[in-house]
């Protein structure tokens, strides 16, 4: 990652839980998946996701409501989740992370004998 | 770093007339609309939410690139009618559990110089952004003239 310093915002996001993992949606305009940087460490996940497009010389910007900043989206999790297991998918702007719940959490049956 | 998202002066002089007589002048509802603002962030691409849209141009071309993450292709509606560009996004939750599924459908309309040729209006939709491309009509185009000097 270059060391140019761009503004970032926190994107829209969205966290369910499921009774296996919580799922993470988070809404990326513009970012493709060679842009995008997910990290897990010390009970924190990362997100950044960088911009592609840019502006062509000749484009003349008329109006704005975007701006041109990076994505920046950093939660907290009690180390339940299982890092490892972690999946994630990038489409259309929109990435969907699965973060398993760590075993310990997990429901568990208890056969009665 | 803090931005309010831009709203419409026309539409927030119809609001603060029509619906705020308040001995403040309307200054509680700006009030308002600032809170509001601060506090669900400048880009609001939520279900019901509206898109944020930006428009540029060069010579030959006007730019419409609107945000719509998550909207599939086919879901995406690009209309010109008259000087009217209507881009209408209609976001689909699949059913969940108990939820039946939800379909939201979102526009915006800008207004597109008079006589742009409807029929060579291109979209492309990528990574969540869709780019809109409205050639300028034959006579706003600069024209450059070559004038033989005899």
């Amino acid at each position: 990652m270059s060391t140019q310093t761009i503004a970032s915002v926190k994107p829209v996001y969205q966290v369910t839980e499921t009774a296996e993992a919580y799922n993470l949606t988070v809404q990326l305009p513009g970012v493709p998946k060679e842009n995008l940087e997910i990290t897990g460490e010390n009970g924190e996940v990362r997100i950044v996701g960088r911009r592609s497009w840019q502006q062509p010389e000749a484009w003349k910007s008329v109006y704005r409501e975007t701006g041109d900043y990076q994505y920046e989206l950093v939660l907290t999790h009690d180390n339940a989740v299982d890092v490892d297991a972690t999946q994630a998918e990038l489409r259309d702007g929109v990435l969907r992370v699965t973060l398993p719940k760590a075993a310990a959490l997990k429901p568990r049956k208890i056969a009665v004998s | 770093m803090r931005l309010i998202r831009y709203s419409y002066p026309a539409s927030r002089a119809v609001s603060s007339f029509g619906f705020n007589r308040s001995l403040f002048g309307g200054l509680d509802a700006e009030i308002n609309r600032l809170l509001t603002s601060a506090s669900t962030g400048f880009e609001t691409t939520a279900a019901t939410g509206s898109f944020p849209v930006d428009l540029y141009q060069d010579e030959a071309n006007t730019f419409v690139r609107a945000e719509l993450p998550g909207v599939a292709r086919e879901n995406i509606d690009v209309e010109v009618i008259g000087e009217e560009l209507t881009i209408t996004a209609t976001r689909k939750t699949p059913a969940a559990g108990e939820q039946a599924e939800t379909s939201t459908a979102t526009s915006r309309t800008v207004t597109v110089p008079e006589g742009t040729p409807a029929d060579k209006v291109t979209a492309a939709y990528e990574n969540g952004v869709l780019t809109v491309t409205l050639p300028k009509p034959e006579a706003a185009k600069p024209r450059k003239v070559n004038v033989q000097i005899s």
